[in-house]
């Protein structure tokens, strides 16, 4: 089984610290899996850990959208906290067609709203969790492990 | 060799940008306005070299006068963006046949 996590810009703090966090969890669920970032957001991830104790797998984001297809991943978890997210999400999830996870945040309610509109609008069979969260990653991680346990 | 939205973007200064850092919608919204010919496409097709990012359906506009298309450009950190360049009357051939509406 093949995971593909897609992160959107850093800007957001709780989204390093998750995007190790969901890999670790989705490999001990036996994904093989793969965080695809922009090169900014890559290099959070990769100083993350230094030691290379979590083995993480991290490609470009641009290349992999260029090069993906239908069928090459099981599973899409997606953190959607822009606009662009959204975007980026909505594409991935058109193309690969698979069973698809959007952890969508912000600070604020409205745009959080907004984004889960953008995914229910494209017609996106995604399981869409969304909370308000900026700093503290506790919300967003509790519901990760309420949609990851959904999945076993 | 075929056309490439990202290296015609580096490597011309013969475009133009309608709205930059914007949300998807709003620059959905500009193509419509601006183009007196929209063309929708699925997002992930590839148009110009490169898969469309957004929220189907995607409209590309066609200027047939000036031999122009405008479609939007999607980055983490930026935004969508609408762009508008010339291209060949192949290409914008090319991009009416994707219409999928």
């Amino acid at each position: 089984m093949k995971a593909l996590v897609l992160l959107g810009c850093p800007e957001t703090p709780s989204q390093t610290p998750m995007a190790v966090y969901a890999s670790d969890k989705l490999t001990k669920l036996g994904y093989d899996t793969t965080i695809a970032a922009n090169p900014a957001a890559a290099k959070l991830v990769k100083v993350s850990d230094p030691e290379d104790y979590y083995n993480l797998n991290i490609v470009d984001l641009e290349r992999t959208l260029g090069e993906v297809q239908a069928g090459d991943y099981d599973l899409l978890l997606g953190f959607v906290h822009k606009d662009a997210a959204a975007a980026f999400f909505v594409t991935f999830d058109q193309i690969l067609d698979t069973k698809s996870i959007a952890l969508v945040f912000e600070r604020d309610l409205d745009l959080v709203g907004q984004f889960v509109e953008m995914i229910e609008e494209s017609g996106s069979k995604a399981k869409i969790c969304a909370v308000r969260a900026f700093h503290n990653p506790s919300p967003i991680k509790i519901n990760l492990d309420k949609a990851l346990k959904e999945l076993e | 060799m075929s056309f490439c939205l990202d290296t015609y973007l580096q490597q011309s200064d013969n475009y133009e940008i309608h709205a930059s850092k914007a949300g998807f919608k709003d620059c959905a919204m500009i193509i419509r306005f601006k183009a007196n010919e929209v063309v929708y496409v699925k997002p992930g097709d590839e148009v110009l070299g490169v898969r469309v990012i957004g929220i189907p359906p995607i409209p590309i506009g066609i200027d047939d006068e000036k031999g122009t298309v405008f479609i939007p450009y999607t980055k983490p950190c930026h935004g969508t963006s609408v762009v508008e360049l010339p291209i060949a009357e192949e290409e914008i051939d090319n991009i009416r046949k994707m219409n999928t509406q």
